[in-house]
């Protein structure tokens, strides 16, 4: 519970509710000012909650260096040629 | 004149820009290199004939990347393949999302306590070779999702663009193919000879 003296402290939420809008919040899809006051809120306070977001930043990062592909040269010279072309 | 000739070079600068995550989407749909690169060549022929459709140059990609992917499922019609089969695995579309969040919350600690472990950076390494393993099990509207937003940076509503469903589907969709994912790489790590957290006490001991 907040203190009820402290009337700007963001209402307290369960790690459910959380884990439940994490994805959104790392993404940065996580719209309205409250909802992300909330999560900053409990993922400052609760180890767990901040440990898997660490971790999630983390998969993010790995999968985005293991999923990257690069065009081979000859699709590159195919589609400049292409390009050429219009 | 100039305006055909503007539409050009801003056409021909998007595309080679976006040409390495043209390939890799496509790559991911075709799962053939070959395949991929004649489906990017057809897809940007056909943009290129309907530049005109493009309404805000800032949305090139998601319109880009949605055309390839209409390029893909007319392909698959063509050759007699069921789209929705190649598209939308959605043998787990109909799961409740209620069950998602306890899921995560169970499997957190053993997970958490992977990842804390000093022989990091070993697992590490293993993520990066399974990481891939683990996309491609992953069902198909999942992997799509996951890939657009977390490996080519596309928003929400982008991601809804491309794969013509409502932002709503993105997050929940990414909610699910993220657990999936990590559900995934833990029982590869498991069978990699990684002992899970109990068994490694057992041994410490």
């Amino acid at each position: 519970m907040s203190d009820p003296g402290d009337l700007d402290a963001p209402e307290e939420i369960g790690c459910l509710e959380a884990i439940e809008t994490l994805y959104a919040y790392l993404d940065g899809e996580l719209g309205d000012a409250q909802s992300l006051a909330r999560v900053e809120h409990h993922l400052g306070h609760c180890r767990s909650c901040y440990s898997r977001k660490e971790l999630e930043l983390a998969l993010t990062e790995h999968l985005r260096r293991s999923a990257r592909s690069r065009a081979p040269a000859q699709l590159q010279a195919r589609m400049r040629k292409l390009l050429d072309e219009f | 004149m100039s305006e055909r000739r503007d539409s050009r070079r801003f056409f021909g600068a998007s595309v080679e820009q976006s040409m390495d995550a043209l390939y890799g989407a496509a790559l991911r749909l075709t799962r053939n290199g070959a395949d991929a690169e004649d489906l990017v060549a057809e897809s940007v022929a056909k943009a290129w004939s309907a530049i005109d459709t493009l309404e805000d140059r800032q949305r090139f990609r998601p319109w880009m990347f949605r055309i390839l992917r209409n390029c893909f499922v007319s392909d698959c019609r063509k050759r007699s393949i069921r789209p929705a089969e190649v598209l939308y695995d959605e043998a787990f579309r109909d799961e409740g999302e209620a069950d998602l969040a306890p899921l995560l919350i169970e499997q957190s600690d053993e997970f958490l306590a992977w990842w804390a472990d000093p022989e990091r950076e070993l697992i590490n390494e293993r993520l990066g070779e399974n990481i891939m393993a683990a996309i491609e099990a992953l069902p198909e509207s999942y992997r799509m999702t996951v890939l657009l937003v977390n490996v080519e940076g596309l928003g929400y509503d982008e991601a809804a663009e491309v794969l013509g469903v409502p932002p709503g589907t993105v997050r929940s969709r990414m909610k699910r193919g993220r657990t999936l994912l990590q559900k995934a790489l833990w029982e590869q790590a498991l069978d990699a000879g990684l002992n899970a957290p109990d068994d490694r006490d057992e041994v410490n001991r």
